[in-house]
């Protein structure tokens, strides 16, 4: 009726009004006006029906006369089912991933109790809408956000982080419907940076991206989570990746600011140093650089290019930010010189390059479709640089001892994002 | 156990209403009755009592063939009244 135009007040009684409410909600319509009386009416003396009419006709008046003001959150007072799981942990596994609700591993019950004590003081706020996330633009609340760090693992304390990774994949620049639904294998690397990760026991040490650290492991796994869960992107069904990879479980680390010759990613995008941040990058897997006999800058850049100018990446036609995780040692070969990140950047742009005849006549073509100036009417020993240009890529210093480092592609249409972490 | 939900809330798109009108001066009244009992009872009561408080409203009454069907007569409804009252469930 109102879509056609005929101002319309819905009676029902306040036992339903749920059910009104999500039925408005379900139509686009949650401001529709809902004017209630005391359940029942039915089976109750027409008399007593009538009283109760007389005490909303004001309410009805007013919703037929006055215009509702819209809310400003459509969805921020609908929270979360509370649904029947199994007691049983093995069991709930089960249930678990027959919900859809799991990403293979065993997750923990978000019971309420659970929950709230991930919201801590967030639950006043439970239903505020952080962002919505895409392909089904399902609303990432305070409250759903905690619940599936509750499934993750994680505890009050990692929520701050997870809450602002959750930011920084909903920014248009990140392209997260595209990272969510491609073919291709990435998931958001999450980059922690500044005292949160020391307080929060964060690694950006010995094996980062591997295992062995909780904080790491339950971060990147509730984002991860809320990804599939929240903004809906199954595996098989909306996420579309023919292989993925295994950071699509959970792909987080810390910068080692500590030990890095340079001010760290959070300074060199404009951040107070004391501040903390988190970035996303939707990144492949790590690809590394094995590196034990160079030591000069030069020398070793030649091994981070030849690691990185590889004919299969998303970069190469689609540019965007590639990623470089210098281990501490080649960082500080790196910097022997007086070498600045930016030069680091500015030489290793320089060297990474791809001669087209290294390339499919059908792949050439199709690059020069979606990127004519580079690809479209080029000679065969013309050369593609690995993105646009060296402040597009991405160069942070992880990881503990060792003569290794990473080359980290990303999905190419889409850009890291740096967002500040609230506690 | 009990656990919640970790799905996500998916919003329709936001729809505006139907403009108001000021008053219920000289309106059609229309009342879609969803034919739970004493629904009849509550609606063409508080549809009296608005049309007490101002003048000239007519009232005129629809009864949905069961409430949990849609209703058949919307275009009906829609073309013969100002202002709709109705009822959802019980």
């Amino acid at each position: 009726m109102e879509a056609r135009g005929v101002p319309a007040v819905v009676l029902g009684t306040d036992a339903f009004l749920s059910l009104a409410r999500a039925q408005a909600a379900k139509k686009g319509m949650p401001h529709l006006p809902v004017s209630l009386v005391a359940h029942p009416i039915g089976g109750v003396d027409p008399a007593t029906v009538r009283r109760r009419a007389d005490a909303i006709v004001d309410e009805v008046l007013a919703g037929l006369t006055r215009d509702p003001a819209p809310p400003a959150r459509p969805t921020a007072s609908v929270g979360a089912a509370l649904v029947e799981a199994p007691d049983d942990l093995d069991a709930l596994q089960t249930w678990a991933m027959d919900a859809r609700w799991s990403d293979g591993l065993p997750v923990l019950p978000p019971t309420p109790a659970r929950v709230n004590r991930v919201l801590g003081a967030r639950a006043a706020h439970r239903h505020e809408v952080i962002a919505t996330l895409a392909p089904l633009d399902g609303a990432a609340t305070l409250e759903a956000m905690a619940i599936n760090a509750a499934l993750a693992g994680a505890g009050p304390e990692h929520l701050p982080v997870i809450v602002a990774a959750v930011r920084a994949i909903a920014d248009p620049r990140f392209n997260l419907n595209a990272v969510q639904t491609t073919t291709h294998p990435c998931t958001p690397l999450l980059i922690v940076n500044g005292p949160i990760a020391g307080r929060l026991g964060i690694s950006g040490g010995p094996n980062a991206l591997g295992n062995g650290h909780r904080a790491n492991a339950v971060i990147g796994r509730a984002v991860r989570l809320v990804m599939q869960n929240v903004g809906g992107a199954r595996p098989g069904l909306e996420d579309r990746a023919t292989l993925g990879h295994p950071g699509k479980f959970s792909y987080c680390l810390a910068e080692n600011d500590a030990v890095s010759p340079w001010p760290p990613l959070h300074v060199e995008r404009g951040f107070p140093a004391a501040s903390s941040t988190v970035t996303a990058c939707g990144a492949e897997a790590p690809h590394n650089v094995n590196d034990h006999g160079s030591t000069t800058p030069e020398g070793l850049l030649l091994a981070v290019a030849g690691t990185a100018a590889t004919t299969g990446s998303n970069n190469i036609y689609l540019a965007g930010e590639p990623l470089v995780i210098l281990g501490p040692e080649h960082a500080q070969t790196l910097a022997s010189t007086g070498w600045t990140k930016a030069e680091v950047k500015r030489r290793l742009w320089e060297m990474v390059r791809i001669r087209l005849d290294r390339f499919s006549a059908e792949n050439l073509a199709r690059f020069a479709t979606i990127d004519p100036a580079r690809f479209a009417n080029q000679p065969a020993d013309a050369e593609v640089h690995w993105c646009l240009a060296p402040e597009d890529l991405v160069v942070i210093v992880a990881g503990g001892p060792g003569k290794h480092s990473s080359v980290v592609p990303t999905f190419g249409a889409t850009r890291s994002m740096t967002v500040p972490i609230e506690e | 156990m009990r656990v919640l939900s970790p799905l996500g809330v998916t919003p329709d798109t936001l729809k505006p209403l139907a403009p108001r009108p000021a008053s219920l001066n000289g309106l059609r009244l229309g009342v879609l009755d969803n034919s739970k009992p004493n629904a009849d009872v509550l609606l063409l009561r508080v549809a009296e009592l608005l049309a007490a408080r101002a003048e000239g409203v007519t009232i005129r009454t629809w009864t949905k063939p069961g409430s949990s069907r849609p209703a058949t007569m919307i275009d009906e409804i829609a073309s013969s009244v100002d202002v709709l009252l109705t009822a959802s469930a019980d």
